[in-house]
């Protein structure tokens, strides 16, 4: 889900930057409030990585197979380090195999990194809602969602920012539709998304919890 | 280790021996006047000037040819899509299959501009070496925070992918993927196999967490994050090239930027 060079116009390319740098220089500003940055950077560094290679995973899904995003989960473990990892691996994805471009970072960015940042505060709320669910649950249900709105989030912006700005002659109706209708069909990839965050989650949490634990 | 991408980085070419800040802002600023570029009849303009400096920049066409492999099947998306659906004047049917002219029109400016931006793109980050790319930027202005995390990350990319590569063919070699007699439903991935994926995909991030906690160690016992250590930008600029160099580099960015002024007028105009 990535919106390559070439597709939008310039001034849609300069409008994702523009908000790909305050996003940014927030994140940063949240980043150095913690206690130690430095000690941070090289687990997001590693982390980045590994999400950047784990999203290359197969899932399959008959007849076919699909790979994740990831930018709920990334957001569930990252936090505030989940919009520079996603520039950062977005980059990568751009120099390495054309994926986006560099003329759409800032789009991508926002695109997946925005998602991104709203999962992160979703997950949090398993802690307002410890008490009533109890804590396995509460922590299930909204690694559940952070994981599924991740996705929709990313892909309702996805397909608005490309069918509004296909340089071509589709009616405002169509353009609606096909918006809607898109968004739709990743229905079953949310759900797929939200259930692989969660199933990871708990695999997380039996194996190494401090890993979602830490930005709590 | 050899990045990707850094494999023709070491030629020797104009492009190759233009001033890396110098050429980091003129070919941005060719590609953004690129992505401006509205009217037909400037596609071959900017496809003449992306050809010409690639064939400047000695890389082989390969090469390019290469790296147009998996942007190829959004190419072919748009080739056989925009034609068939949008518009409304119809230039050619044949039973339901109908080609109409702002369709193609579209098609032609998006894979012209595309073709144009990601060849200036590969010439950008195929003639200076990645770690150059990474500290010319940090010396325009990106925070320091972002060139660690991308250094880093270009470092340890491809043994993590090794990793992951070697924890799949475990996988496989205990059975994964192999079950013929099976039902599965369609569009619905098997439980079992999602939570086994799961915990594939959470190994690797236990793996990499472990590894950078000993990698922070190593950091700190070398003075990362200590008030004495400054990272020094490996590349010095422009002072430490010769003046021939320089002015030659200087005489680029100016070509550039006023080649990117021109598009951008005439598309105006």
């Amino acid at each position: 889900m990535h919106i390559p060079d070439g597709i939008l116009p310039a001034s849609v390319c300069i409008a994702g930057y523009a908000i790909a740098v305050p996003v940014t220089w927030y994140s940063l500003r949240q980043i150095n409030r913690l206690k130690d940055p430095t000690e941070e950077l090289p687990k997001a560094s590693l982390l980045t990585a590994a999400f950047f290679i784990a999203s290359s995973i197969n899932i399959p899904v008959p007849p076919s197979s699909v790979h994740l995003v990831l930018n709920g989960l990334l957001g569930c473990v990252l936090g505030y380090f989940a919009f520079p990892a996603i520039l950062v691996g977005l980059f990568f994805q751009a120099i390495m195999f054309g994926h986006g471009g560099l003329t759409t970072l800032g789009v991508d960015a926002v695109m997946m990194g925005i998602p991104a940042l709203v999962a992160s505060h979703i997950f949090q709320f398993r802690h307002v809602f410890r008490q009533k669910l109890g804590e396995k649950l509460a922590t299930n249900v909204f690694a559940f969602l952070a994981g599924a709105l991740g996705l929709g989030l990313a892909a309702v912006i996805f397909f608005f920012l490309v069918i509004t700005n296909i340089p071509s002659g589709f009616d405002a109706q169509t353009e609606r539709a096909a918006v809607y209708g898109l968004s739709l069909a990743h229905l079953p990839l949310m759900l797929i998304e939200g259930t692989f965050t969660l199933l990871l989650v708990m695999f997380l949490q039996r194996v190494k919890p401090e890993l979602i634990e830490r930005r709590g | 280790m050899r990045f990707e991408l850094d494999e023709y980085a070491y030629l020797d070419s104009p492009l190759h021996r233009w001033e890396p800040r110098f050429k980091l802002i003129g070919l941005l600023v060719l590609i953004f006047a690129f992505a401006f570029i509205k009217d037909l009849r400037l596609v071959p303009v900017v496809l003449a000037i992306a050809a010409t400096l690639y064939f400047l920049s000695r890389m082989p066409l390969s090469f390019l040819i290469s790296r147009l492999r998996y942007p190829g099947f959004f190419l072919l998306g748009v080739i056989l899509l925009l034609p068939f659906f949008s518009g409304e004047t119809v230039i050619w049917q044949w039973g339901v299959l109908t080609l109409r002219q702002e369709g193609v029109l579209a098609m032609l400016l998006v894979v012209g501009r595309f073709l144009a931006i990601i060849t200036t793109a590969l010439i950008l980050m195929g003639t200076t070496p990645f770690l150059t790319t990474v500290k010319t930027m940090r010396s325009l202005g990106l925070p320091s925070l972002i060139a660690d995390m991308t250094l880093l990350t270009y470092r340890y990319l491809y043994d993590i992918a090794a990793n992951l590569s070697t924890m799949q063919q475990a996988m496989r070699l205990r059975g994964f993927g192999r079950s013929p007699q099976k039902k599965y439903l369609p569009f619905m991935p098997d439980l079992r196999e999602l939570k086994l994926l799961a915990s594939l995909a959470g190994t690797l991030l236990v793996r990499s967490y472990e590894q950078s906690e000993r990698i922070y160690k190593a950091m700190r016992l070398r003075g990362y994050g200590s008030e004495k250590f400054k990272v020094h930008p490996v590349y010095a600029g422009p002072t430490s090239s010769p003046a021939t160099l320089r002015t030659w580099s200087g005489f680029g960015l100016v070509c550039t930027l006023l080649i990117a002024t021109g598009l951008v007028v005439a598309e105006i105009l």
